[in-house]
């Protein structure tokens, strides 16, 4: 599968972004060149080689604290995604197979959380459980983990009545042979689609949670933080938002590509596409009469 | 003849709850013996995929007996299922070869499955896999693809092995070479033909009599989920005694055109939709 | 209506009539890369005749049955030869004028009924849509006809059965009333792909019952499509076995049948005589083997 991903550049694109961010995230507070919460006079200064993206209103490093910041942004992006997929998938899965009364359970309590708006949601607890972004993206996590439940159990119905699962049924397989042997590599390409989207949706929440000031304390920089106090000196630097903003997107974005490549190769239909983007590659490369030869023996 | 190795008797299934609680069969008796292959006719709704649902365990039976083996059936549960089924006594071959091999497995992978869950270690698994894919003339050179790489009449031949490798005593059939072009559907059959002599008992069901009239020993036919008609092979063509039978074998087309005139079917269809 | 249908052969037309539907080495293929997939099928159907083709999938059966209809695969086309329907040479043909075609010159039923059907409209109202559009009946006249036309396929209760939905009634029916829309506008030509594969040996008998009656009742001329030799041969005074493209055999039915020369064609014939019901049936249709 990742194989499959990275023989397309879309896919390399977007894990390349992926891994560039996480590492922006790992060694980030290291790289900084200054400290990020050291304030100074020179506020609000431009572009220079001692401050590279300039300073803020109490005239602190604005690359040192996008750098400081991209960790806590990641982490929390992270965590929700996680949190969706070992809450949703794992039930999704089950749902088909631990008989009626889990079943309609879980349904309804995906239904119920679909139905609630989860910004707000996040907002409400942390003024219940105190200023944190761990327990907010926790909550978060909660609430998007309908999307995994759902994609994983609709995935295991379709895998569930297939022959081939009867036939293994037939030979005496268990529910956990016929999960682990044929669910699993079925469930897998959705649920990997949905975690791709979600790191994606989880960014924009952690982002907007932070943009809003909630989850982090004040000095502490998140890309969220940075963008919104950059918007209020916007007359002063006017392109001071873009850094971050561009960042956030970036990440979004690359979360999407990957989600759209690997819902593009994966299944039978992503094996052969695949094979086919292989076979026309190779007919490019070799001479124009193999070229045609070779297109005429895949019809 | 030996002891049978599948005893059906006076077997009941209804379907659905309650008010919509509808019966798919109806009193049916069966008896299949070792090296026997009996064939299952019946039209769309018949219940004859019902009749081999309920042998293999995957639909309860509401009334009636079933004794595969020697071992009576009937009140069995899920885990007493489970051991049955994990002996490799009866297994199952699908109409649709494409769908009835997971197609993200190789065919080894599909193969070896019911040994790997009757606990035989891997290794013993694949030499056996190997004997089997032999049986059905296929080279050991398909063991690698996936299922999409190999043609539909291959498929089928898979599904056939993968049905053999546990040695089973009785193997049914569920319309086995209705999907496949000619050459592939001479191949299948022939490959049954030659499993006759190894002691399997075959029930091979389909819709349509012509398919399974060369080779089955025995004919039984269903209609509206009771059995009409049993009897050997030329017995019921010939002579067919119930007038649905007759029907079957006055519409099954020959290069002759049909068995019966256009006169004695439509008399025969008055008396059936009475 | 007759039912003397049992021997097509007797009712074969004189062959002065002009046909109406007429293949000439047809060939077909993607005219970009010159691939071609079709190598060449020539068949000439007068009023009244049936012609069978038989194939398995991917022998070019349908593809031919879709270039005669006009509605090939939008990367495939004719690449040489000529189709002509009712005199009309086909490449000549607008969209306008191949609309007017169909449905009133040459129409066609397909393998799975259920799918050519909208499953959330009443059937009946279906066919009539073919009457309003092609032959310009009113709402009343057009039910009216339609009723008569799902009687004419042997539908019992043809008022019932006007006023449900596809799901309600079985493939047989289904495909009863799809043959009755594809009669709708009197066409010439019926072409009939597969139009029994899906159903049971009973029901799949009564069709072809049916097919042989309007064939009596209207001259109309029929192409029938299958993978089965037998089914083509209760039928067709003439065969055509098609293999990878290519025509393989081509003549009178008990030519093709009793003095077959491909062997593609004797595998098909052997498949029957080995494993079907003609060993058991064979003694009770002495007659007809003297025939041959």
């Amino acid at each position: 599968m990742v194989r499959r991903v990275l023989s397309l550049p879309s896919g390399r694109i977007a894990v390349g972004l992926l891994v560039l961010i996480a590492l922006l995230a790992a060694l980030g507070p290291v790289l900084a060149p200054q400290d990020p919460l050291a304030t100074s006079d020179n506020t609000l200064a431009s572009v220079s080689w001692s401050h590279w993206l300039g300073t803020d209103y109490l005239g602190r490093d604005t690359f040192s604290r996008l750098l400081d910041g991209s960790r806590v942004s990641v982490l929390a992006s992270l965590e929700v995604a996680l949190v969706a997929l070992g809450v949703g998938a794992v039930p999704g899965i089950l749902s088909v197979y631990l008989g009626r009364v889990f079943e309609w359970g879980t349904l309804r309590l995906a239904d119920t959380l679909v139905a609630l708006p989860f910004l707000l949601f996040a907002v409400a607890v942390t003024a219940l459980l105190g200023n944190g972004l761990t327990q907010a993206m926790l909550v978060t996590g909660v609430l998007v983990s309908p999307l995994f439940y759902r994609v994983s159990r609709a995935a295991t119905l379709a895998v569930a009545r297939s022959q081939y699962v009867e036939a293994a049924i037939i030979s005496g397989a268990s529910v956990g042979w016929v999960v682990r042997r044929h669910v699993w590599a079925k469930v897998l390409p959705p649920i990997a689609i949905a975690l791709a989207q979600t790191i994606g949706v989880g960014f924009i929440i952690v982002s907007s949670l932070t943009f809003l000031g909630i989850g982090v304390q004040p000095p502490a920089p998140t890309w969220g933080g940075l963008l919104a106090s950059d918007l209020g000196y916007l007359d002063y630097q006017p392109w001071a938002p873009l850094a971050p903003a561009i960042l956030i997107m970036l990440t979004v974005w690359a979360s999407n590509l990957l989600a759209d490549t690997i819902r593009d190769v994966s299944g039978e239909a992503g094996r052969a596409f695949v094979t086919h983007r292989r076979d026309v590659r190779s007919a490019h490369d070799a001479s124009d009469q193999n070229a045609t030869a070779h297109s005429g023996g895949a019809r | 003849m030996t002891a049978p190795v599948l005893q059906v008797s006076d077997l009941d299934v209804h379907y659905g709850l309650r008010r919509r609680r509808r019966q798919a069969l109806q009193g049916v008796s069966l008896d299949v013996s070792a090296g026997e292959t009996v064939g299952l006719i019946g039209e769309t709704g018949s219940g004859k995929s019902t009749l081999a649902r309920a042998v293999l365990g995957l639909v309860p039976s509401s009334g009636g007996r079933i004794v595969i083996d020697g071992e009576d059936v009937s009140g069995y549960r899920e885990r007493q299922w489970r051991r049955l089924r994990r002996r490799g006594v009866v297994q199952y071959v699908f109409q649709d070869p494409l769908r009835s091999l997971d197609p993200d497995l190789t065919i080894e992978d599909s193969l070896v499955e019911p040994l790997l869950i009757q606990g035989v270690s891997r290794r013993e698994a694949v030499a056996r896999a190997r004997t089997f894919l032999d049986r059905v003339h296929l080279s050991a050179d398909l063991l690698p693809k996936v299922p999409g790489e190999i043609s539909g009449g291959q498929r089928q031949r898979v599904a056939v092995a993968r049905a053999l490798v546990t040695e089973p005593r009785l193997i049914v059939l569920d319309e086995p070479v209705s999907a496949l072009d000619s050459a592939n559907r001479v191949q299948v059959l022939e490959i049954l033909k030659e499993l006759r002599g190894s002691g399997v008992a075959l029930v091979f069901i389909s819709h349509d009599l012509g398919s399974v009239a060369g080779i089955a020993d025995r004919i039984a036919v269903l209609y509206q989920g009771e059995l009409v008609e049993v009897g050997a092979a030329a017995a019921v063509i010939n002579e067919p005694d119930h007038p649905y039978t007759r029907l079957l074998v006055s519409s099954a087309p020959t290069l002759r055109a049909a068995s019966a005139t256009r006169a004695e079917r439509e008399e025969l269809r008055a008396l059936l939709s009475v | 209506m007759t039912l003397l249908s049992e021997k097509p052969a007797a009712v074969r037309p004189a062959p002065t009539v002009d046909p109406v539907l007429s293949l000439r080495d047809v060939r077909i293929g993607n005219p970009h890369t010159g691939a071609e997939i079709v190598h060449g099928v020539s068949l000439e159907l007068t009023p009244g005749k049936v012609v069978g083709v038989v194939g398995e999938s991917g022998s070019g059966k349908t593809l031919t049955c879709r270039a005669a209809l006009g509605i090939l695969p939008a990367n495939l086309a004719v690449t040489s030869g000529s189709i002509e329907i009712a005199g009309a040479d086909i490449s000549t043909l607008g969209s306008r004028e191949w609309t007017a075609l169909r449905g009133s010159t040459i129409s066609a039923v397909f393998q799975d009924p259920a799918s050519y059907l909208n499953p959330s409209i009443q059937v009946g109202p279906q066919v009539a849509e073919v009457l309003r559009v092609k032959k310009g009946l009113k709402r009343r006249e057009a039910r009216h006809r339609a009723i008569e036309l799902l009687q004419a396929v042997h539908l019992r209760q043809p008022e019932l059965v006007y006023s449900q939905y596809p799901h309600e009634l079985s493939g047989g029916m289904l495909q009863r009333i799809l043959i009755a829309a594809a009669c709708a506008a009197d066409p010439q030509v019926l072409i009939a792909d597969e139009a029994t594969t899906a159903l049971d040996v009973t029901v799949q008998a009564e069709i072809l019952d049916l097919l042989a009656d309007l064939r009596d009742s209207t001259g109309l001329a029929l192409v029938v499509v299958s993978h089965d030799l037998a089914v083509v041969a209760q039928l067709c005074e003439e065969v055509l076995v098609m293999r990878d493209g290519a025509v393989v055999e081509h003549g009178p039915t008990s030519q093709v049948l009793y003095r077959p020369e491909h062997d593609y064609t004797r595998l098909l014939i052997d498949e029957h005589e080995q494993y079907g019901l003609h060993r058991f049936v064979k003694g009770k249709n002495v007659p007809e083997e003297q025939a041959s």
